[in-house]
């Protein structure tokens, strides 16, 4: 009796589910059926058309969509690579070491996500024309430090945190340096808590539109801002849209997939502590 | 193997992150000690008293503020901790995850660049005596309480130190595998005859593990001596009420002169007890001080004992022995008896304190008033 009733519950929840995975991938699904079709059927609301690859000859052979995809590239991969040269050593020292205003000093770093990109982007903008910043890779990997340093500092913190004194002090006795303890030890042992936090980084670098829409213009040009460009003052081509999106959502989903198990575990790890 | 001696410690810590001020800003006052080749060293003291601290100076992972610390004849001021040839045994057991527990044990000799064959040789050599020969293939992870603190003491042990230093080794482990644990570290140190440094907050285990103890308090050392120097002539207050289980009973206490016989008396009790003859010298009518008294020295007098009745207040049963608390003004008094009777809340019993094991403390300062000699 009990045994039915946990089953039909088991189908209900599971029904569920799958509404909300429709509900939740039906843009996506959307996405790339209009990538497949040619600007004459766009609009059709059947699933009905005839599929076509012309979308994906026109952007990704007949336009400049492959250099937008490596600007992205070398600048969401270049912030993530700087945050990981700050923020572990930083995240270090705000676990093991007291200074005054250690809390304090955390706190602002983290608040540094507490402002809308939009509500800081127009100082930025007026500073970086000043500093020459404006329209660079290097600017626009200064600037993007805003969103993947305080999540890598604070995960990898918990981490560090987590990770004995002890530890230190035996290898200390055992005849290690600081920097050997640091790099053999404390390293692989923070890894998971690394690797997701920054993958995490680089998605949200990826997907970041405000910073480059203001900061960069013809140099630096990075997918999320490229793909306005399909939608021209005349002429809207709905089916490349889809096709620059589409490819450009899929090094962050590969990455996600990927390393699904090392994500949740990575980021749920660090902040239970029993 | 050889001797310690620290001479002078001080350490203070630099509170100026803090927000707070902090008063007694000296982790460790004025420290002396020397511990002779192969003895066995306790630091006991109630946490926060700064004995791990003292601990990690000696084994050069925290900076000494002033003072020298000697290891044999060396002086160690500067020397990095792997030069200072100690085996440090630590409180969370500190292993390297990643390693399982044979790369654990061989850890420190691979770091000095030892022959393989030579860290086998040894590693085989510690393990039936930490009795971990069947762990040596497994990860931390997957090791109990006990026995990672064996592996942690084997790694202590391998690089075959001059001085071994153990920070409370036992203090994560549950009753019966501390006890347990507590056995092996004796039999080992037996076996090895290394000098050793314990630190430990438990005075159970300082008393039967080690040649002398040290007790600590706010950075002070109290009194340094053989477990039964400290139990039997404590210096103070302090040492007094932190050695023995449960601890000794201290009231305090006014002195009153009837008949030509002094009688130790409380407020708000019919108490009376004898003063020793031989406190008589120091003492007055009237004199007010603090009076300690060992549970076992409180005695249950017959029925025809000369002894106050007083009424128990409370009575614990733990088995081979029974402990009856009976209030004497607002403290409540222990005797511990091998009495078989079962009393209970409320009984009569006649109270005997045997006058010549009573020890006196200064009302202020805590120090012990001696007898004139």
């Amino acid at each position: 009796m009990k045994n039915k009733k946990q089953r039909s519950l088991n189908v209900l929840m599971n029904i569920l589910l799958i509404l909300y995975a429709v509900f939740a991938l039906f843009p996506l699904i959307w996405m790339l059926l209009i990538s497949f079709k040619s600007d004459t059927e766009v609009f059709t609301t059947t699933f009905l058309f005839h599929p076509t690859l012309a979308n994906y000859q026109e952007v990704l052979l007949r336009s400049d969509y492959v250099r937008y995809i490596r600007d992205s590239v070398i600048v969401a991969g270049g912030a993530v690579l700087v945050s990981i040269i700050v923020g572990v050593p930083a995240a270090y020292a705000l676990a093991r070491y007291n200074f005054p205003r250690k809390e304090e000093l955390a706190f602002q770093i983290l608040s540094y996500k507490f402002a809308p990109e939009i509500l800081v982007v127009l100082p930025l903008f007026m500073i970086y024309q000043k500093l020459g910043l404006y329209d660079s890779y290097f600017g626009l990997i200064w600037v993007y430090q805003l969103i993947s340093l305080p999540l890598l500092i604070w995960v990898v913190r918990g981490y560090f945190e987590d990770i004995s004194v002890e530890i230190e002090y035996a290898a200390q006795v055992d005849g290690y340096s600081w920097y050997q303890i640091f790099f053999k030890m404390l390293v692989p042992l923070i890894k998971p808590g690394l690797v997701s936090s920054a993958l995490l980084a680089f998605i949200f670098a990826w997907n970041c539109f405000t910073f480059p829409l203001i900061l960069s213009s013809n140099k630096v040009y990075p997918v999320t801002v490229a793909i306005m460009k399909y939608l021209g003052t005349d002429s809207a081509h709905y089916g490349q849209l889809a096709v620059a999106s589409t490819v450009s959502a899929l090094p962050a989903m590969i990455f996600a997939l990927c390393i699904q198990k090392h994500l949740v575990r990575g980021l749920s790890f660090g902040a239970v502590k029993g | 193997m050889a001797g310690l001696t620290l001479n002078h410690i001080y350490k203070r810590y630099d509170n100026s992150g803090k927000k707070k001020k902090v008063k007694n800003d000296f982790a460790v006052k004025d420290l002396n000690l020397v511990c002779e080749q192969g003895e066995f060293i306790a630091l006991l003291g109630p946490s926060g008293c700064g004995k791990t601290t003292t601990l990690r100076m000696i084994a050069g992972l925290e900076e000494i503020t002033d003072g020298e610390i000697y290891i044999g004849e060396r002086l160690v001021n500067n020397l990095h901790p792997k030069d200072r040839n100690i085996g440090l045994a630590f409180e969370d057991y500190a292993m390297y995850p990643p390693l399982n527990v044979y790369g654990n044990v061989a850890f420190n000799l691979r770091a000095k660049g030892v022959d393989k064959s030579e860290i086998d040789r040894r590693v085989r050599e510690i393990a039936p005596l930490m009795q971990i020969d069947d762990l040596l293939e497994k990860m931390p992870v997957k090791l109990s309480g006990g026995q990672k603190q064996r592996v942690n003491i084997a790694r202590a042990i391998i690089r075959e130190p001059e001085l071994l230093l153990m920070d409370e080794p036992l203090s994560h482990l549950d009753g019966k595998a501390r006890q347990a644990m507590r056995t092996e570290i004796k039999r080992l140190i037996n076996k090895i005859k290394c000098t050793t440094v314990y630190v430990t907050h438990d005075q159970l285990e300082a008393m039967s593990l080690a040649d002398k103890i040290a007790i600590i308090n706010f950075g002070v050392l109290q009194q340094f001596g053989t477990p039964t120097e400290v139990y039997d002539d404590p210096v103070n207050e302090f040492v007094a009420s932190f050695i023995g289980e449960p601890p000794m009973n201290i009231l305090e206490t006014t002195i009153i002169k009837k008949e030509g016989t002094f009688f130790f008396t409380f407020s708000n009790s019919n108490l009376e007890i004898a003063v020793p003859q031989r406190y008589y010298s120091v003492i007055s009518d009237g004199f007010r001080c603090k009076m300690g008294v060992r549970p076992m020295d409180v005695l249950i007098g017959g029925p025809d004992s000369q002894g106050t009745p007083e009424k128990i207040a409370t009575f614990e049963n733990l088995g081979d022995e029974r402990r009856i608390g009976i209030h004497v003004g607002d403290i409540l008094m222990m005797l511990i008896t091998e009495d078989e009777k079962r009393y209970k809340r409320g009984d009569i019993i006649k109270l005997e304190v045997r006058g010549e094991k009573t020890h006196l403390f200064d009302i202020t300062t805590g120090d012990r008033i001696r007898e004139k000699k």
